[in-house]
């Protein structure tokens, strides 16, 4: 590895990431900051490369995240998100005519969740149910494990869950409150048949992730690349449309402590 | 009340947001600027959240009061991102003028053009957005090479788009086919050998405007919306002269070499204006002359109604072109040099080309004589020669209108091709 080039590790999860990862490598070019991208098929192998220091930057999602942090001890840096990874939520939806009218009513009910990596479609909905107090052992899940790997990035899943509430192979399902919006916004949600019956607590989504040991210069030309990405620039915002974000923010914290309670809860770390 | 007010209130009474509630609440806020406030009054219980969730996706702020009969108040403040650029139209109604032929009312692109004016400059980034949109910002930015008015635009041009659009007509039909009777056959040949020239040249002022219509920026689209009716024109023409040639048993003619390159050379200019210029002033404006003298010594109806009908379009493109021309040359001094100097470099490449291409000077000498009969011939030579002194008389006028001193006409004029076009 080059020790000017900065080597950011993202997952394949879709054809586009290489459309994504070309255009920012162009505009770090432009900003005079040498980057190149090596793509993975999934997170985990991700995780471990750059653990072994084979790449500087991880583009990692929450629960790639909180595990990078696991096993650097808290010692890992985080360096940016986008502002669409804050105050994430995931949706219990239900089927109007399946009468649930609180989160009990979900007994005896089939609902169906997504991908057992999927931070937002499976673990921390899940996690949240239980907090509520929810026995979801009396709740039979329907389960859609697409692209294990990919940590629910693909969206799949959510969508095999809204599908099954549409079909009626579900009664509820639980979703990221952005795909559901989003569905919505779209057009492509039947408001006659589904409607939210509860909304999570919030959480924060993707990060940046880097080794303690990466240079501080490399850290900053890193950041300066990144938040230079302007919405209102044509060539960035067709990235930044395509990765679903309208602006580059810096890192925070604070909304990974739910999902680090529920992997200790069920032990997925 | 202003244009962009300071807050809007909406009711969406129960409608979720995937419901239609968006189809309310985002037309509301494109009213409003920046930090605009919109306040939505609504009993959903479902788009409390998702109202919330879609503002934060669209980086709007929000917040939300729930009032004492359970409906809930929504404050959105509209962000920065994607706020369109430009200036709402507002109280803009066109005019509706009665038409004096059918009484009815008419609304016009002269009125269009009146309500919203060409800009002096048009900004490449703005796409294919029409004059007026307000335009959302981080659209890609379009090739467009004409985006100066003073090249590009004259301001009579919406007036000759309306003229040219209610002047349209159909040559299979408007023509009175049934006069065509067969003809002595050297004349009937002459017709053919016309016909073809004519078709040959009009497909040269088919082709010439499309190279330049892809670049006008969409600010003047009245001239890329001209262009196209004057190549519907020219479609027309080619249409109802190979009709001609063909409606009694004369055939096509000729296609000569000296014509073919005098045509090719028409598509040598890269500049809007030196080829409008070269197509429209000095060829068109020529083809009027050819056209009268058609008309003038036609053996039937039919063809002499070919000629009229083409040459009152042919007017209007010349009239496009002088209008273009003269207007270019009103604000850029060095323009008189350059077109000049676009004349002269088709010269050069056409200095061989001594004289008329001989199959349509025979042809012109045959039409004006009305039979191959030597006297008749003499007197058609004499009104062909005739022809050529019109021509030449024709340009100098035109070009004087144009802007052009008589002794730059005069020069000019002398320079331009023998092929007509």
């Amino acid at each position: 590895m080059s020790t000017e080039e900065i080597l950011v590790g993202a997952v394949a999860y879709d054809a586009k990431v290489v459309p994504i990862w070309d255009g920012i490598r162009a505009h770090f070019r432009e900003e005079g900051v040498a980057m190149d991208f090596a793509l993975f098929s999934n997170y985990e192998r991700q995780v471990d490369e750059l653990l072994a220091g084979h790449i500087d930057v991880a583009w990692n999602t929450p629960l790639a995240h909180v595990r990078v942090q696991k096993r650097t001890e808290g010692r890992s840096r985080s360096l940016g998100m986008r502002d669409s990874d804050r105050d994430f939520h995931a949706k219990v939806i239900v089927r109007k005519d399946a009468g649930i009218s609180s989160l009990e009513g979900l007994a005896g009910k089939t609902l169906a969740v997504g991908s057992r990596d999927s931070t937002q479609a499976r673990i921390l909905p899940l996690h949240f149910l239980k907090e509520a107090g929810i026995d979801v052992t009396q709740v039979k899940q329907l389960a859609f494990d697409t692209d294990l790997g990919k940590h629910g990035d693909t969206g799949t899943s959510e969508l095999d869950v809204l599908t099954a509430l549409k079909d009626g192979r579900a009664q509820a399902g639980v979703v990221g409150d952005l795909i559901w919006v989003l569905e919505q916004a779209a057009g492509r949600i039947d408001t006659s048949v589904l409607e939210p019956l509860w909304t999570t607590p919030g959480f924060d989504h993707c990060m940046f992730d880097a080794l303690p040991t990466l240079a501080e210069p490399k850290v900053q030309a890193f950041q300066r690349g990144l938040f230079a990405m302007k919405w209102e620039n044509p060539k960035h915002r067709r990235i930044l449309e395509l990765e679903g974000l309208k602006e580059w923010l810096p890192a925070r914290e604070a909304g990974y402590a739910s999902l680090r309670a529920a992997l200790d809860a069920i032990d997925y770390w | 009340m202003t244009d962009t007010p300071a807050a809007i209130a909406v009711d969406t009474g129960d409608l979720p947001l995937g419901g239609g509630l968006l189809a309310i609440v985002r037309p509301a806020l494109d009213r409003l600027a920046h930090g605009g406030v919109l306040a939505v009054l609504s009993s959903s219980r479902a788009a409390r959240d998702d109202l919330s969730t879609w503002c934060r996706i669209e980086r709007h702020e929000h917040s939300c009061l729930t009032d004492e009969n359970g409906r809930d108040r929504h404050l959105i403040t509209r962000g920065a991102l994607g706020v369109p650029r430009g200036v709402r139209e507002h109280d803009v109604t066109l005019p509706q003028r009665v038409d004096p032929l059918t009484g009815r009312p008419r609304i016009t692109s002269a009125d269009v053009l009146a309500a919203a004016p060409f800009p002096a400059r048009a900004d490449r980034s703005t796409g294919l957005a029409p004059r007026g949109a307000r335009v959302e910002p981080g659209g890609p930015e379009y090739p467009f090479a004409l985006v100066e008015r003073d090249r590009v635009a004259p301001p009579e041009v919406a007036q000759l788009f309306d003229q040219a659009t209610s002047s349209q007509w159909d040559a299979s039909r408007d023509i009175p086919w049934g006069d065509v009777r067969p003809l002595h056959p050297a004349l009937e040949a002459a017709i053919g050998q016309v016909m073809t020239f004519l078709a040959e040249n009009e497909l040269s002022a088919l082709y010439v405007p499309s190279r330049f219509i892809a670049r006008i920026h969409p600010a003047y689209a009245e001239v890329a919306m001209f262009l196209a009716t004057q190549m519907a024109d020219e479609a027309r023409h080619i249409d109802v002269f190979l009709k001609r040639a063909r409606a009694a048993g004369g055939g096509l003619g000729v296609s000569s070499a000296t014509s073919s390159r005098s045509l090719l050379s028409l598509f040598d200019p890269e500049d809007f204006t030196e080829a409008s210029f070269l197509l429209s002033v000095l060829g068109e404006g020529t083809f009027l002359d050819l056209l009268r003298y058609v008309e003038e010594h036609a053996p039937d109806a039919a063809t002499a109604e070919i000629a009229r009908r083409t040459r009152v379009d042919e007017a209007r493109h010349v009239h496009f072109g002088v209008a273009h021309v003269r207007h270019a040359l009103s604000t850029d001094e060095a323009l008189h040099r350059r077109l000049e100097d676009a004349v002269r470099r088709r010269a050069a490449t056409l200095h061989d080309l001594a004289s008329v291409p001989a199959p349509i000077h025979d042809a012109l000498t045959v039409l004006a004589a009305g039979s191959d009969e030597p006297r008749a011939i003499a007197r058609g030579h004499e009104r062909y020669r005739a022809l050529l002194d019109d021509m030449h008389e024709g340009r100098i006028k035109r070009l004087i209108t144009a802007g052009f001193s008589p002794e730059q006409a005069q020069a000019l004029s002398d320079l331009h091709t023998p092929n007509f076009m």
